[in-house]
């Protein structure tokens, strides 16, 4: 029981990372129809930028989510204004943006080899190793601050885009560009700033898995496939379905440990992966538009 | 049906690959330029086969590993048992694999992006899966096959042999009815099944093909490396370079992975061991550049020079 009750916890302490890392890919697939294949890149650009924020300027992790969240955001519209606003669109523009964002990851994979070498770095603060004790079991303090964010970036979300005239823009341009032309809604300015935010959610994962993991360039590969698990899952684009699908996702991967010997665990999510992508397409819980 | 094929593109292309053929009886080149044509033959024989899928029916494949590990596996473990002669033993795996890939049915139906994430999920499953797998694979250790030098000497020309077939049928594909057929179902999947090509048996029987051939590259390769172990064989970076290769040439054309494979293997080993990360940066930044500005990459960076040229001299002419 005991340990039923440590597996539990740490599924949902694991559930909210996977969340945090699903965000930004979704809410990119819902409005602009991309897959983000730089995600990985951007997830692992974030986790050294927080390293350099912690070891040069001794700016704490969580403090540092702001600036995180800002460069992260210029840096994704850039890439929107650069780069992806110059593909084909619709369905000859598939593999084409797939292929361009691969090669945006393999880029920031040199830079960061270039830049920080191929070391495995971490963010150790002083609360680092701290845990807190809940019925018998310990859960390190990062990983419930990770929890917190991760539920407060969907609720964040879900007011941007349900309250805010933004919001409202999104969704418009999300269900039916063409139209949004005619009402007046500038959809280029729309996609630009979605790709920005996108990212932005993107840098946050990175920063927030660098307070609890060590990473080099290469981090980011096993992100982006869990993050694809989640999004595929929650239907390509709700975000409270995403962090419902980052939950099962969580769960079914540390139970998996009870029935399958623990190296073999790590192909859970790619199976889940596949399974989900040819058995319901549209997600478990149908598809929605940024609901 | 594939319509008139013309001679003399057909003895052109013989005497091209018999003159490869040739070269190491007339010049003694040394045993690693030998090894390298031979790395380099395999490599095209796999970006062709990739293109099949990846450029003619469009669907980007990120897990050809897969098929190219098993390969791999199942040629070296015949190999070891000594149950079979090397070449047919490598025949054996494209079998194998080309009949997995037939497992890839139900994905197929996916388009696009899917297909290809799916692909990916796959890809590193296998990884994880065949890892584990020590009776097969002999885990993370991997298989080491018996040396033998006159089989490695020999298979430049195993390699050129299969490269050249493969070659030779990427062609007849692009020029046959079938690849018509292929070219529908990627403009338009729906308008292709209103005129009666079936994406879902076209898309099987070419998954299948390319299975096979990359299987078929595999089992040369584990004779060629005489060491195989499955996170390098199922890695992600096998699948991605085929990716790479096939649209650096100039993805959908069938010269084009010909080209890329070459760039491919001659970079990697010029590249690898002074600057092991620069090839990320380059075969990065050399995606995002084709992507924006030339579909059809190096091939078709060498139609507009041609182009250019060719009217350059018209123009002095009149």
């Amino acid at each position: 029981m005991a340990r039923f009750i440590d597996l539990a916890f740490s599924a949902i302490l694991q559930a909210g990372l996977y969340a945090t890392m699903a965000y930004g890919l979704g809410l990119i697939y819902g409005v602009l129809r991309v897959v983000n294949l730089a995600h990985g890149g951007v997830i692992m650009a974030g986790a050294y930028l927080g390293w350099v924020l912690f070891e040069r300027w001794g700016i704490d992790p969580y403090l540092s989510i702001p600036i995180v969240l800002v460069a992260s955001f210029v840096g994704g519209a850039a890439m929107y204004r650069l780069l992806v606003r110059h593909l084909p669109r619709g369905a000859a523009g598939g593999p084409a943006s797939l292929l361009l964002l691969f090669g945006v990851w393999l880029v920031l994979r040199y830079a960061g080899y270039r830049l920080f070498t191929g070391d495995d770095r971490t963010i150790r603060t002083t609360y680092s190793t701290d845990a807190v004790s809940l019925f018998g079991s310990f859960l390190a303090v990062n990983r419930l601050a990770v929890l917190g964010i991760a539920v407060l970036v969907p609720v964040g979300l879900h007011l941007l885009l349900r309250r805010t005239y933004l919001g409202a823009a999104i969704r418009a341009v999300a269900q039916n560009p063409a139209s949004c032309t005619i009402v007046g809604i500038d959809v280029e300015r729309i996609y630009t700033i979605t790709f920005g935010l996108g990212t932005a959610l993107a840098g946050l994962a990175g920063l927030l898995a660098a307070t609890i993991f060590s990473f080099n360039p290469g981090f980011g590969s096993g992100e982006l496939l869990k993050s694809f698990v989640v999004v595929v899952l929650g239907g390509l684009g709700s975000i409270f379905g995403m962090a419902l699908a980052a939950l099962i996702l969580a769960v079914v991967e540390t139970f998996a440990i009870l029935v399958l010997p623990s190296y073999l665990t790590a192909a859970v999510g790619f199976v889940m992966l596949v399974l989900v992508l040819v058995l319901r397409p549209g997600g478990l819980f149908g598809q929605r538009v940024l609901g | 049906m594939i319509g008139r094929v013309p001679r003399r593109g057909v003895a052109a292309y013989a005497g091209v690959v018999a003159l490869v053929a040739a070269v190491p009886v007339v010049f003694p080149v040394s045993p690693y330029t030998h090894n390298l044509l031979t790395f380099a033959f395999l490599m095209i024989a796999g970006s062709l086969a990739w293109n099949w899928m990846g450029g003619f029916v469009g669907q980007v494949s990120f897990g050809h590993a897969t098929m190219f590990g098993i390969g791999g596996f199942v040629a070296a473990r015949l190999i070891l048992s000594g149950a079979l002669p090397a070449p047919l033993a490598w025949i054996a795996a494209g079998l194998v694999a080309g009949v997995v890939a037939l497992g890839a049915h139900p994905m197929l139906r996916l388009r696009g992006p899917y297909f290809s994430i799916a692909t990916i999920g796959v890809g590193e499953a296998s990884r994880v899966i065949f890892t584990y797998w020590e009776g097969f694979t002999g885990g993370s250790s991997g298989l080491s096959l018996p040396i033998d030098p006159i089989l490695k000497y020999q298979l430049y020309w195993w390699g050129l042999g299969l490269a050249g077939l493969v070659g030779g049928a990427s062609w007849l594909l692009r020029r046959s009815t079938l690849g018509l057929q292929l070219l529908a179902i990627k403009a338009d999947v729906e308008a292709a099944a209103d005129v009666g090509v079936s994406a879902t048996f076209y898309q099987d029987l070419i998954f299948c093909l390319s299975g096979a051939v990359v299987g078929l590259t595999g089992g040369l390769y584990a004779s060629y490396f005489a060491y195989i172990e499955p996170s390098d064989l199922f890695g992600f970076d096998r699948s991605i370079g085929f990716v790479l290769m096939a649209v650096i040439g100039g993805l959908g054309t069938v010269f084009g992975p010909i080209l890329g494979a070459v760039v491919f293997v001659l970079l990697r080993q010029n590249l690898l061991a002074s600057y092991p990360e620069l090839y990320l940066g380059l075969y990065g930044g050399l995606l995002i550049v084709i992507i924006l500005f030339e579909p059809l990459g190096l091939t078709g960076l060498g139609l507009r020079l041609a182009r250019r040229v060719r009217r350059a001299r018209e123009g002095r002419r009149s």
